[in-house]
């Protein structure tokens, strides 16, 4: 009765400050809002200390308002923000924070001495008690009696109606999915269009943790009229799960439905957040000198762990995903990217100079911070400041940014509120952006980030970039445009700088873009804005484009170099910033791609290339064993890349480790190596010869090489390139 | 069952004026809060009597060693040393609790419903909140209580105005100097009268239409937001810094902000009405309750709360986890 009242109230009185206004996507706003923050009421945050701030305090916190810190001091937000949605753990969502609050109810319960922390029962236990019963598809009962998570669902709605100012401030009934099969990230942050037909109680980690189990739930929402979607995040700690290629978590070979399922459910990734970036890892791109940004390789809960680097990132995802597109007919990674926090303090810090930490009192100061302390795995020093979820939006509602959202016409910031436009068309004109009304122009003629290239056939696509600075931070260094592509089941990526500051050429002989220069003293924690630049923008033509081939474009837009959070708390204590962490960051975002798919006929015309099924139905037999055993054992291998035309050297050395030797019959470049027989930067792996493969393992993750007799030649395939045979021994020495 | 029949929202208003001082009495919020806790709970009292009715009931003590425990989980809590007023603060909302805890045992809601037998002090707080939601207030009372807590409802200020952008990407060093260049041509002149272009294409607007300082915030820095508000109309100020560069501006309107009248808010001075009167509803219910019992509080002085100490191994070592 009490929120039925209350609701009506709200809603009468938000029909004076909603000015409804009809609006063109001409006319879209660049709005910054988090999709990703845990209160008090998430039972992780109660344990760490943030045992007093809830949901309201949250959205008070990202409107301006002055906030408690879990440690008692005041934090503000220096820009506020125009959305959020509070994601609070679906799971015993609100128990610890009840528990050990005297004046509630559930403190009475037999059950809550298990949750009060106390010598005997230190924090740590008590989450490891929950955690397992998550894990274990154990569920306490009298914790999850749907009077109790429903009470705290109905209270958590009822917040963020009382906080959605339609024009000013959205929020979102939002809450996180918390899958985590044997310490592997699958979590999902689920974001309903309005609050107004939400289910009694949310689909939690311990009705099921697996994906599938989650889309089809969120299938049921839809049919029921509830517009629902989830963004996955901390792909980078997932261990290769979250973007698998083969199999989905039950086990099953992927298919069209599944794609179909997730791409409709999931089309968003959060590409940055408090634990780390997950667009690349420097591994995976050795050719992208910023893809050292961020990065957290571990996995939660676990010390002196590591999350298997393929099937973690989301540019590997996009190139997978077109060779999917391409080979199989479907792809389940078209997704848009958005920044999130993950905070588990209420109140969220995006500035590198205005840090606070953002795991209650254990990186609450900033000596605990540099303290270079490992928490459950979790480097306290490789941790970030919260990304930010820009989308382009008509209008400040839940409605208007909701389908931005859905349309994926979004992008993630690192923290930064840097405004990034991106538009893709084969005839946009070079001097399109002296127009003033130039947006108008690129969305008549063009397609918006998250949008597909219309069919064209013999034309160049042409992309649209823009980029202005955060006023209240850095000014900007460049934008590149990151392109990936497929031919025959290898993948490929491609980083271009399009628009830069200053009157800097690139260098004539390997392509690059200087860099901008520092303007930061790292002692005193400063820089100024006298390098870099406001706004950035240019038309851009791929000059390598091949009309057969499969691509996604996305920009990335780079800022001076600024001090990192580590180096401004340095310098508040008066101690040397800590050697094993940057000095300083060059803070970004990145927008979502624009794809491009070849219309039958483009196809027809490209190269078609030899599938391992072309071999066998000619007549050719895979090497058992003791064959591979005789033939590659102790030899060198001279392959022929048949897409590429590089070839390699590759000794499979007696001792098990297999080296590359020479790519092109020099010393081999670790790019080079990517497109080797198997990835390695260092060009050394251990392999062993089983089940009629030569299998390599890189980075954890175990790669087939099955090689073939065709005629006279040998033709390898390798597992990870959808079924073609793309390499051929040319010879083999000893 | 019978209080809910003369409940104020199921009467005509014409009854109401009639029968003017039963009604007044049935405004009496603490009447509102058992009335409506009778309704919704009192079915229960009489399917489970209150087995006992000792001497105790009405006696709440606490000793000091009682005050100590408080201000330990205080302190468990990660907070630093409490303050005496802080620690005459949990008393008190120890106290509030167990009133609260004992009324309710009292009309019977420990019985039957696990649930709600283990939220009652809340469940009272919910009470009251509906209590607070039942009452229909008149259009006088709320421009009454409106004209004393108008303060409370200030508008943000606005301001109408357009500007002359220098480029630092264009001019480098000494865009400060072009834009006070430009001043001293466009200087004297209103903006419709300046001929020709000057200053650099903005990437967002060149005039902006009833702007709040949190919206010039976003779109041009707090640092800007802040001189522009300083401003007048009538004359072309500047240069002014921005995160783009360097500003002339020329004021169209600009209010400071202002209190609205009453007309333009009620439905929020009627929002914010009921949640007063949830709160003085739970206030003078409880005062109420209160006055009916004996209560024993130590005294307590700074040296009671010397040397507490967490006992080892409660709470301060954290794990994070989960993630």
């Amino acid at each position: 009765m009490r929120m039925t009242n209350k609701r009506m109230l709200l809603l009468s009185s938000s029909v004076l400050t909603l000015a409804v206004t009809s609006v063109s996507a001409q006319e879209r706003h660049a709005y910054f809002g988090q999709t990703h923050q845990h209160t008090s009421w998430s039972l992780d945050a109660y344990i760490i200390g943030n045992t007093v701030t809830g949901p309201a305090e949250a959205y008070q916190y990202s409107m301006g308002n002055v906030v408690k810190h879990p440690a008692g001091y005041d934090v503000q937000i220096k820009t506020p923000l125009d959305f959020q949605g509070v994601t609070d753990h679906s799971e015993y969502v609100g128990v610890i924070r009840l528990a050990n609050d005297p004046t509630s109810s559930l403190s009475k319960l037999p059950i809550a001495e298990k949750l009060k922390v106390t010598k005997d029962n230190p924090a740590v236990k008590i989450f490891q008690w929950l955690a397992g019963s998550i894990a274990s598809h154990k569920t306490i009962a009298e914790l999850s009696d749907p009077k109790l998570s429903g009470t705290v669902w109905q209270e958590n709605t009822a917040i963020a109606d009382k906080y959605y100012k339609p024009g000013q401030f959205t929020t979102f009934c939002s809450y996180e999915w918390t899958s985590m099969p044997n310490s592997q990230n699958m979590h999902r942050n689920v974001f309903f269009k309005d609050c107004s037909k939400l289910p009694p109680s949310p689909f939690t980690a311990m009705d099921s943790d697996h994906p599938e189990d989650l889309w089809t739930w969120m299938d049921g929402q839809r049919k029921a009229g509830n517009e629902v979607l989830a963004i996955s995040h901390n792909a980078n700690l997932s261990n290769g799960i979250m973007f698998p290629i083969d199999v989905d978590s039950k086990g099953n070979p992927l298919d069209l439905a599944w794609a179909q399922q997730r791409m409709t459910n999931e089309p968003l990734n959060e590409i940055k957040q408090i634990k780390g970036v997950s667009e690349t890892h420097p591994d995976l791109s050795p050719n992208d000198e910023f893809a050292n940004y961020e990065i957290m390789n571990y996995l939660i809960g676990i010390d002196n762990s590591s999350s298997k680097l393929h099937g973690s990132y989301a540019r590997e995802a996009y190139e997978n995903g077109l060779a999917m597109q391409a080979t199989r007919g479907y792809n389940p990674y078209k997704f848009g990217v958005v920044g999130g926090g993950d905070s588990h303090n209420t109140v969220t810090a995006y500035s590198q100079s205005n840090f606070f930490g953002a795991h209650g009192l254990v990186d609450a100061t900033a000596k605990a911070r540099l303290a270079g302390k490992v928490e459950a795995g979790m480097d306290i020093l490789k941790t970030g400041t919260s990304g930010l979820t820009a989308v382009w939006a008509e209008e400040n509602t839940r409605e208007s940014i909701f389908s931005a959202m859905q349309r994926k016409e979004v992008y993630g910031t690192s923290g930064v509120r840097i405004q990034a436009r991106m538009f893709g068309g084969w005839d946009f004109d070079k001097g399109l952006l002296s127009n003033e009304d130039w947006a108008k122009t690129a969305y008549a003629s063009g397609v918006p980030m998250g949008g597909d290239l219309a069919p064209a056939d013999d034309k160049v696509p042409s992309f649209v970039v823009n980029a202005v600075k955060d006023p209240a931070d850095g000014n900007l260094d460049r934008i590149q445009i990151v392109k990936g592509w497929t031919k025959q089941g290898q993948v490929f990526e491609k980083i271009y700088d399009v628009a830069w500051s200053g009157a800097r050429q690139p260098d004539p002989v390997t392509g690059r873009l200087p860099p901008v220069g520092s303007t930061v003293d790292i002692d005193k924690a400063t820089y100024t804005n006298d390098i870099g630049s406001v706004e950035l923008k240019a038309v851009w033509t791929d000059p390598e484009f091949d009309p057969g081939l499969h691509a996604f474009y996305y920009s990335r837009v780079l800022q001076i170099p600024t001090p990192r959070w580590s180096t401004y708390d340095a310098a508040k204590l008066g101690v040397l910033p800590p050697s094993n962490a940057p000095a300083t960051v060059q803070e970004r975002a990145w927008t979502t791609p624009i794809w491009y798919t070849p219309s039958p006929a483009a196809i027809a015309k490209a190269e078609r290339g030899l599938t391992v099924d072309d071999l066998t139905k000619s007549g050719s037999t895979a090497l058992t064993d003791d064959q591979l055993k005789q033939l590659a054992v102790g030899k060198i291998f001279k392959v022929r890349n048949t897409v590429t035309n590089e070839t390699f050297d590759v000794l499979f050395g007696e001792s098990g480790q297999r080296v590359v030797t020479k790519v092109n019959d020099a010393a081999p470049r670790a790019d080079e190596l990517l497109q080797a027989m198997h990835p390695s930067p260092s060009g050394s792996a251990a392999y062993e010869i089983k089940d009629g493969h030569i299998v390599t393992t890189i980075d954890g993750t175990a790669f087939e090489l099955t090689v073939y007799t065709s005629g006279d030649k040998y033709i390898a395939a390798r597992s990870n390139e959808f079924g073609f045979a793309n390499y051929e021994v040319v010879s083999v020495a000893q | 069952m019978r209080v809910l029949s003369i409940a104020p929202e199921d009467s005509p208003a014409a009854e109401r004026e009639k029968s003017g001082d039963r009604w007044r009495l049935l405004r009496e919020p603490l009447l509102h809060f058992l009335f409506v806790g009778a309704a919704l709970f009192g079915g229960f009292h009489y399917l489970n009597p209150t087995p006992e009715g000792g001497a105790d009931t009405k006696r709440i003590v606490l000793t000091k060693d009682d005050v100590r425990q408080l201000a330990i989980s205080w302190l468990a809590q990660g907070r630093s040393a409490p303050t005496i007023e802080q620690v005459q603060g949990l008393v008190d909302q120890k106290v509030s609790q167990e009133i609260l805890f004992r009324e309710a045992v009292n009309l019977g809601l420990d019985r039957d419903d696990e649930v709600v037998k283990r939220r009652l002090a809340q469940k009272m707080d919910f009470l009251a909140a509906d209590v607070a939601a039942l009452q229909e207030p008149t259009s006088e009372q709320l421009e009454t209580w409106f004209s004393r807590n108008a303060a409370s409802f200030a508008l943000p200020g606005h301001a109408s105005f357009r500007h002359l952008y220098f480029s630092s990407d264009r001019h480098g060093r000494v865009t400060r100097d072009a834009a006070l260049a430009a001043l001293a041509i466009v200087g004297g002149k209103s903006p419709d009268d300046i001929v020709g272009a000057v200053g650099d294409p903005f990437m967002f607007k060149a005039h902006y239409g009833d702007a709040t300082p949190e919206q010039t915030a976003k779109e041009f820095g707090p640092d800007f937001s802040r001189a522009l508000f300083q401003l007048t109309p009538g004359t072309w100020h500047g240069p002014i810094q921005s995160g783009y560069g360097w500003h002339l501006v020329w004021i169209d309107a600009i209010d400071p902000g202002r209190v609205p009248t009453f007309s333009e808010v009620e439905p929020n001075v009627k929002a914010r009405w009921i949640d007063e009167q949830y709160r003085q509803i739970k206030a003078s219910a409880l005062a109420d309750m209160r006055a009916q019992y004996s209560i024993t509080v130590p005294v307590i002085e700074a040296s009671d709360l010397q040397g507490l100490q967490i006992p080892p191994g409660t709470s301060t070592e954290f794990e994070v986890s989960a993630q």
